[in-house]
Formats: C-alpha cells, sequence, structure tokens
C-alpha cells in the first residue's frame, strides 16, 4: 500500500518536471526560430495589449501606495515641471502647440499625447511613473533618482497641463524667452532649432531678468569658475539633477566655457517680488551666517561664501530663499554627490536643523548681491 | 626597569610587554612622580601576586606529595581558614590601603604657587590644549601638550561632546573626559623627555587615531617657549607664503580653524596659530611633512578615516603647495635664541 502511494508520486514528480523542461524547451526553440515577430510596426494582439495595459496599470497604483505627495500648488514648482517638460517630455507626449513627433508616435506603445488627454492619475501614480519610468514603452526614468524634488515639480506642471492653452504653455516653457522667426536660410544651414530647447535662460532668466521660478538658482555674477565646475559636474553625473544633467552634457565644454563666461558677467537682477521676510529670522540668519554655531559644529558660512572667497565656491547674497532652502534639505537628506564643493558643504548642511535652514536662507535672500541689505 | 624582576613569570611578563615599544607610552617606563608611585605599586603587586602563585603550587605539590603529616595539617579546617580566608582578606585590605595612601596626591590639583595649570578639552578627535599665559591670559593650541619638568602641572579635564580619557602612561594615571563636568589630573614630569598620550575611552570613529604627545622641558626652555606660543602667528612675508595666507582665508579655513593675528578666528577645530612648530598633522596621525600635510587637506578621510574636517579638493596643486608653505611657515614658538 505504502509503496504504490509512493510510486504514484514519484510519477506526478516526474510529470511536473518534464512538463517544465519541455516548457523551457519549447520558448527556447520559438525564440531561437525566430518566428515571434518583434516588430514595433506589427503592434500587439488586442487581448495582449489589454493584459499589458491591464498589469501595468496595476503595478503603478500598487507600488505608489506608500508615496505621499507634497502640496503642489505652488507657481515656483509647475513653472520648473513645464521648463522641463518642454526639454524632456514633448518630443513623445506633446504639448499645447507641440506635436508629438512622428517618430515618437511610431514607438510601441506609441506614446499618450499629454496635451490632450491624460489618464486620470493620482498625484502619487504620476510621481512614481515619471521617477520610475515604465519597462518595455520606453518611458525613462528619472536620470538623478536622488532628486525627488524635481519629480515633483513636473508633476505639478502635469496638473496644469490640461488647463493650458498653447501661448499659455509657452509663455510657462519658455519663460517669456523671445525666439526670432529664423529665414529659410537658417533654418536650412544651421543647428539651431527654433524649439529653444537647451536655451538656459527659459529657467535662469538674461540679463535683467532673474529665474522664473524660486526654486532655480540665480547665476547672474556668480564666479565663472564655479559655474563652470556645476557644469562640469552635471555633465558628467557628479551632481544629480534629472533637469540639469541631460542639458549639460548636451553643451561641449567650449559651449559650456562661454555660457559660465556669460552668466558671470552679468548683473545681479532686481530683486523679484518677495513675500516680506520675517526680521528676527534675518536677523538669527545674519548670525549664524557670519558666526556659526560652535556648539553645533557649524562654521559661519561668510568663512567660504564672502565676496573674496575662492572662485569655486558660490555667492550667495541674493538668491532665492526658497532654493537655498530646497538646496540645504536635500544635503540633509543625504543627497549623495562626488562635486568637490559638496564634499565641503554636504556635513555642514547636515548639521543645521529646520529652523537654521529657514534662518540662514532668509537672510542671503535679504541681502543684495553687493551683500547690502535689501530692504 | 627599576626593580630587578622577582621571578621568572615577571621577566617572561616584561618581556612581552617590551613588545610594546619605545619607552614613550609604558606604565613600566615612569618618568614622572605619579607615574613612578604607579609603577611602584605595579611591582609591588606583581611580585606578591608571585608569593601567592607559589604558596598556590606549592601547596598543591605537598597536598599530592608531601608526608602524611604536612597533608593532614593541610587538610585541617583552620588551613582553610587561615591561608584560604584571613590571609587574602589582610593582604588585600593592606595593599589598598597602601594604593590609596600612595595615590592620595593624584587627583587634586597641587597648591604649590608654582603650579602650572593647563587646560585639556577632548573633542571628537583631537585635543584643545589651552595655556596660562602671563596674567592669566589663555594661549590657545592644540594636539600636543609641553611641561616643564620639575615643576607640578595641575590638569583640567573637559569633555566637548562625548566621554574620552586622558591617559599619559609614562607620566601617571588614567582621568575620563566627562561632558559638561571638569576632572582634573595632577603630575609632574621627572625628566625631559617625549611622552604619548592616548584617548582611552572610545569615542567613535577614529577614537584610536586619537593620540598626543607630552613634550616635558626644563623649566626654563618651558618659560621661553610659552613667551613665544602667547604671540600672534608668523607675518608671511615671501610671495608664496603670501599667496597661501590668502588661500587660507579665501577657502574658508579660517571659519574653523584660528590664526591668531589673522581674520581667522574659527573655534571649530584645532588653532593653526603655530602648526608649523607642531611635530605631527592630523592629530599625532602621521608626521609634520609636507607632503603629509597635504595628503591631510585633500585626502583626510583615507589618512583618519571619520574626522570632521571635510577633504578640500578644490585647490589645484599649485594652490596647495602655496597654502602649504604658508601653513608650515607657522612657527614663532619653534623659534631658538
Amino acid at each position: 500500500m505504502r509503496i504504490e502511494t509512493r510510486r504514484r508520486w514519484t510519477a506526478i514528480i516526474r510529470f511536473i518536471l518534464f512538463g517544465l523542461a519541455a516548457i523551457a524547451l519549447g520558448g527556447f526553440l520559438l525564440a531561437w526560430s525566430g518566428l515571434y515577430n518583434v516588430a514595433a510596426s506589427r503592434g500587439h494582439l488586442a487581448v495582449t495589449n489589454a493584459m499589458l495595459t491591464f498589469g501595468m496599470r496595476s503595478s503603478v497604483r500598487t507600488h505608489a501606495l506608500g508615496i505621499t505627495a507634497p502640496p503642489l500648488d505652488s507657481q515656483d514648482l509647475s513653472t520648473l515641471g513645464a521648463a522641463h517638460f518642454h526639454s524632456g517630455c514633448a518630443f513623445c507626449h506633446g504639448a499645447p502647440g507641440v506635436p508629438i513627433s512622428p517618430i515618437a508616435e511610431s514607438m510601441l506603445p506609441s506614446p499618450p499625447n499629454l496635451s490632450t488627454s491624460m489618464r486620470e492619475w493620482r498625484d502619487r501614480e504620476l510621481f512614481w511613473i515619471v521617477k520610475n519610468g515604465l519597462k518595455y514603452t520606453g518611458m525613462p526614468a528619472w536620470a538623478a533618482q536622488q532628486r525627488d524634488d524635481e519629480v515633483w515639480a513636473l508633476v505639478a506642471f502635469l496638473r496644469r497641463l490640461p488647463a493650458l492653452d498653447a501661448a499659455a504653455y509657452r509663455e510657462l516653457a519658455l519663460g517669456g524667452l523671445s525666439v526670432p522667426a529664423q529665414s529659410g536660410d537658417e533654418i536650412a544651414t544651421t543647428e539651431g532649432t527654433s524649439g529653444a530647447v537647451s536655451a538656459c535662460a527659459r529657467c535662469h532668466g538674461e540679463n535683467r531678468r532673474g529665474p522664473n521660478s524660486r526654486l532655480v538658482p540665480v547665476l547672474h555674477g556668480q564666479p565663472r569658475e564655479f559655474l563652470m565646475a556645476a557644469l562640469e559636474d552635471y555633465a558628467h553625473g557628479r551632481r544629480a539633477s534629472g533637469i540639469m544633467q541631460p542639458l549639460a552634457s548636451d553643451l561641449s565644454p567650449e559651449d559650456r566655457e562661454r555660457v559660465a563666461r556669460y552668466y558671470a558677467g552679468l548683473t545681479p537682477p532686481a530683486a523679484p517680488d518677495l513675500p516680506p521676510l520675517n526680521p528676527e529670522s534675518v536677523e538669527r540668519g545674519r548670525k549664524l551666517a557670519t558666526s556659526g554655531d560652535p556648539a553645533a559644529r557649524i562654521p559661519g558660512c561668510m568663512g567660504c561664501h564672502n565676496a573674496s572667497s575662492l572662485e569655486a565656491y558660490p555667492r550667495l547674497a541674493g538668491q532665492h530663499a526658497v532654493y537655498m532652502v530646497n538646496r540645504l534639505r536635500l544635503w540633509k537628506g543625504g543627497l549623495a554627490s562626488r562635486s568637490r564643493t559638496d564634499a565641503i558643504m554636504a556635513p555642514i548642511a547636515k548639521a543645521l536643523n529646520e529652523q537654521q535652514i529657514d534662518d540662514v536662507s532668509a537672510y542671503f535672500s535679504s541681502l543684495n548681491a553687493a551683500g547690502k541689505l535689501n530692504r | 626597569m627599576r626593580r630587578a624582576p622577582a621571578g621568572g613569570g615577571i621577566l617572561a611578563g616584561s618581556l612581552l610587554l617590551g613588545g610594546c615599544g619605545r619607552d614613550v607610552q609604558s606604565v613600566l617606563a615612569p618618568g614622572g612622580i605619579q607615574a613612578a608611585q604607579i609603577a611602584d605599586l605595579a611591582w609591588l603587586l606583581f611580585g606578591f601576586g608571585t608569593l601567592v602563585l607559589a604558596m598556590v603550587v606549592a601547596a598543591v605539590w605537598l597536598a599530592l606529595r608531601g608526608s602524611s603529616r604536612i597533608r593532614r595539617i593541610l587538610a585541617r579546617e583552620n588551613a582553610v581558614l587561615t591561608l584560604g580566608i584571613a590571609f587574602p582578606a589582610v593582604t588585600l585590605t593592606l595593599l589598598l590601603g597602601y594604593g590609596v595612601w600612595l595615590m592620595r596626591s593624584h587627583l587634586d590639583l597641587p597648591r604649590d604657587r608654582n603650579a602650572v595649570g593647563i587646560e585639556v578639552v577632548g573633542e571628537q578627535w583631537w585635543w584643545r590644549v589651552t595655556y596660562s599665559g602671563a596674567h592669566g591670559t589663555p594661549i590657545a593650541s592644540a594636539n600636543e601638550i609641553r611641561i616643564p619638568v620639575g615643576v607640578p602641572v595641575g590638569f583640567k579635564l573637559r569633555a566637548a561632546d562625548v566621554i574620552h580619557s586622558f591617559w599619559v602612561p609614562s607620566l601617571g594615571g588614567k582621568v575620563d573626559m566627562i561632558p559638561g563636568r571638569t576632572t582634573q589630573l595632577h603630575l609632574t614630569a621627572e625628566r625631559p623627555g617625549i611622552y604619548r598620550g592616548q584617548c582611552a575611552e572610545y569615542c567613535g570613529g577614529p577614537h584610536a587615531l586619537m593620540a598626543f604627545e607630552v613634550m616635558a622641558m626644563p623649566a626654563a626652555d618651558y618659560a621661553a617657549w610659552l613667551q613665544r606660543a602667547a604671540e600672534p602667528a608668523t607675518t608671511p612675508v615671501s610671495e608664496i607664503t603670501q599667496r597661501g595666507q590668502s588661500l587660507f582665508l579665501a577657502t574658508g579655513c579660517g571659519a574653523c580653524h584660528a590664526v591668531r593675528g589673522t581674520s581667522a578666528t574659527g573655534t571649530l577645530g584645532p588653532d593653526l596659530t603655530h602648526i608649523g612648530a607642531r611635530r605631527s598633522v592630523g592629530i599625532d596621525t602621521l608626521p609634520l611633512t609636507r607632503e603629509n600635510l597635504t595628503r591631510f587637506i585633500t585626502d583626510g578621510q583615507h589618512v583618519k578615516p571619520g574626522n570632521l574636517m571635510p577633504e578640500f579638493r578644490v585647490l589645484q596643486p599649485p594652490e596647495l603647495d602655496a597654502l602649504v608653505t604658508y601653513l608650515l611657515s607657522l612657527k614663532v614658538a619653534d623659534r631658538h635664541g
């Protein structure tokens, strides 16, 4: 009796093992034979398509469960997001007034046109998709995985996108940049494109005009050496930013040098309409900037960020508080960076507490670039 | 070695301990009154321990091989009471009493009017040393301690962050530095020389590299040195040292380090007013040479992993050269004659 049961089990196990081996062999033979057609032009069977879409939506929903969205209604976030959307996303997804490239349209699956239709994703689900990308669809992951703050800026823009017409989109994404119409000769014989995709001024402003989002640093009058090092660090992935890394790596070393010189030579713009600063916070920030907080092992900021400091260090007077708070928080949150100056600043930023971050940012934003109080 | 070894065990033991190297950091090579007392006590204990060991071995041998009369005596209850309870109680009490009496002066600050007072603060992971100059003006220094020979020195010991422990084995006992408290230690060096000390309480990361040197110098030399140490730093005269000084300030070194006589007044890190006169860089991690100083500035996390100074790789080789030349020129305190 027992021997018989055992025989039966042995037979079942053998059947399963042989079955699995046969399936594996069959799969291998199918792949080897090349009978399956991988052509993007062929599309999927309707049933395959339905199954893949169902699996993708479920996967996004489940993986985004633990994410909490920050408030996304800030103009600073959506403006920054719009500028990146224009250079990073519109090629495939289109935008108001910007048609999807026929090349992108021929991908499988063809990317959804976000200017006309967007699925009803939750904020956290959009964040997850933009940050991680989607396998087998051509949707790339965010180039700098550490920069959730940048991903949220894009999500903030995507929330505004359905309400934008072509003119409003252009204003937001090009930052009021005027792109002169090119002659037929120029269009035919030069590399420049009318999309102004690589124009730094879309975010950082130009002569007499500051950045259009307070999350974007003021580059006007920064030392050339510092600007050059920042571009090099972005281009070589030593500094993390999904927005700046692609743009900087597109520039040739000579271009970087020229654009660094351009911003270094600009006079800082007049301070934008600042929300009124808390004078007590500014005063606490001034103390911290000048004499540090020895008990917390924080040296004074002015040791490195004064007018006569090394050219490799940025000047902070007149920088937006919103930008500074964001940057300091990134370091505090453990942003790993291989830039030479970050190695010095990161441990100091880690030692700052939240109030000190606010205070010191308020102080520097209250100064104009000559180091004098703005008010 | 102060005494002839009292037996084979001591000989073997001291040979092993002799492996610890030069006599700059050894309880058995005392260079001061307090250390000599500790060494005396140690030798007394070693001698006594040897005596007890010999007695135990003898008792075991007699219990196995002795005549029946001796074995009977050893088996008596009286033998256990005398040798097992009364003997240790009396001898250990005597030893404890002797030890306390011998060490009574260690933890008091000297009352001598000529006594020298030095404050040492243990920080992660270096020593902040403050001398008392003319009229009690504090003189900031770091990571090296100079003391006069033959004069009692009262150390006030504090800790800035976590518990450290101050121990110069060749000069005296070990005293903890406890945050929020001031502990005291009294040392008197008897012969000039260099004695090595070590943080003896684990204080995180590079604790093992938190060592220092104590330089005992003739009292007259010490007085002259202290006078020079109180002076501000050398004013740079050559072109390269002037460039080094402006780089020192532009790089932000002054936010953490002070160089008296310049606008660098930072207090987070060691005072560098006379760094060129020190013997080591990175707190006794490496001997002070041009190469080692450069390495510490640009590659400090490899030299002393976990130390709180960031690596300054922003400087180009010619800039580093000027900076290091400037730092090495800061040695007023080393000037002789």
